[in-house]
């Protein structure tokens, strides 16, 4: 019974705040694409502005002296930054660093809303007539999606700007049609035109899966953490004080918190590696669209 | 778990954050850290140039050390060797001078011997004559015997 009531919290817990722009049509008739989480957009938004006005902030203060306080460490994240990019990086472009520096700072600070306790902004949110609330944005695919896209539409546009037909070339005859056009062999030549669209099919594939691969990483990741920060909750800690009084409830709580504990320490490295595995492959996709040509 | 709405949203925020970012955040932190890494650079550099004007500097100064001090030497050796000659001039026109003083007390030596030999054979004919006038008994005439006194006389000196 506690588990069925502790498995539907969980489920409930998982639900975001959403708002249909399709508010007319029946539920069952609503385009699921039309509505927006209200929830991550704000939480989204909040880290935004937070980031953005702390920038404001700082642009006043900047000196070319030697740095202090929080201009010493935000430098320092420059710096990690701007070293990454270079040693990834065959050419300079002013994008990639402020790029790179905008996806780590964003989706760390979006992971770190996990820190706080599994069920409290929910709480708190139903208590201010908010149907649920997740507090943390990366949980949401459409964040990581967002980025992933941007990134996969910044690859492209290198791509096609910096060596389209090397790109279309690519699309078309690699891996096998190459190889087979090479050929004297007329038949293995015909073969290898007629393969051409399989090549296109297993490009487009390989293209497709940088982005998907970033998103869902980043999701999977966050999304298992907030998962499992929930069942810790669920399974471990007690609901009422009579439960707490019993030795079972003492012990289940005291180990609730010190899962729970640890779980936050390990979940809050995650989403820092995240974070910076998801920068570091933005670096690196964009520096393949960037490498030049071999001939 | 679906795709929505949202999407255009996160969109929307991830590229004004990304843009605003650029230009409230990267650019100028980024400006000043550069500014500054020359700053350092211009400064590693002076200070790297000042070493190497210094070590030349130093160089020159040593070079120059060495120049005067063998042209002191040299000075003192031509000092020595003029020294040396004076010396050997001064000695050389002593000695000339002693011998040139010799010389003339030598033949002012002469002189006054000759002079001397002369008074006492004048003196010694004198005495000869007084004696041989004291013999003979009779004044003898200085002029008369003159050379017989002398031929005398000398024979006295031979004699002595």
């Amino acid at each position: 019974m506690a588990a069925e009531e502790h498995s539907g919290g969980i489920a409930e817990h998982l639900q975001y705040w959403t708002y249909s722009f399709q508010q007319d049509l029946p539920v069952d008739e609503r385009n699921p694409f039309m509505q927006i989480h209200i929830d991550t957009m704000l939480v989204s938004g909040f880290v935004a502005l937070l980031i953005l006005g702390f920038s404001f902030w700082l642009k006043g203060r900047i000196v070319e002296g030697a740095p202090t306080g929080a201009q010493n460490a935000v430098e320092s994240l420059v710096g990690f930054v701007n070293d990454t990019v270079r040693d990834n990086f065959p050419v300079h472009n002013p994008v990639i660093a402020p790029l790179a520096l905008t996806i780590f700072v964003f989706i760390f600070l979006c992971n770190f809303f996990d820190i706080l306790p599994a069920y409290l902004l929910g709480h708190v949110a139903e208590g201010l007539g908010a149907p649920a609330f997740r507090p943390v944005a990366t949980n949401d695919l459409n964040l990581p999606v967002a980025m992933a896209l941007t990134v996969f539409a910044m690859v492209l546009y290198y791509e096609f700007k910096l060596k389209p037909v090397h790109f279309v070339k690519d699309l078309l005859f690699q891996p096998f049609a190459n190889l087979l056009l090479m050929s004297k062999n007329p038949v293995v030549k015909l073969l290898g035109v007629l393969i051409i669209p399989l090549n296109l099919i297993l490009k487009l594939i390989e293209e497709i899966a940088k982005p998907l691969s970033l998103s869902f990483r980043l999701f999977g990741n966050m999304f298992a953490g907030e998962v499992i920060f929930l069942l810790i909750a669920s399974l471990l800690l007690v609901n009422n004080f009579s439960d707490m009084a019993s030795m079972g409830g003492t012990i289940s709580e005291i180990m609730g918190l010190l899962v729970g504990l640890g779980w936050s320490l390990f979940h809050m490295f995650i989403g820092l590696l995240q974070a910076f595995i998801f920068m570091i492959l933005t670096v690196v996709y964009l520096s393949i669209a960037h490498q030049p040509v071999e001939h | 778990m679906s795709i929505d709405l949202t999407l255009v949203g996160q969109f929307i925020v991830f590229i004004t954050m990304l843009l605003l970012l650029k230009k409230m955040l990267y650019v100028p932190l980024n400006d000043a850290m550069e500014a500054r890494t020359k700053k350092i650079e211009d400064g590693l550099a002076a200070a790297d140039a000042g070493l190497e004007a210094r070590a030349k500097a130093a160089a020159d100064a040593a070079a120059q050390i060495d120049e005067a001090k063998a042209k002191a030497q040299e000075i003192l050796a031509a000092a020595d060797k003029r020294a040396a000659e004076v010396k050997e001039e001064a000695v050389q026109k002593a000695r000339l001078e002693a011998e040139s003083i010799v010389e003339a007390g030598k033949e002012e030596l002469a002189a006054e011997l000759n002079r001397t030999q002369q008074a006492l054979r004048e003196e010694v004919a004198d005495i000869a004559i007084l004696a041989a006038e004291r013999i003979v008994g009779e004044e003898l005439d200085a002029k008369k015997h003159a050379k017989l006194i002398d031929s005398v006389v000398e024979q006295g000196f031979n004699a002595a």
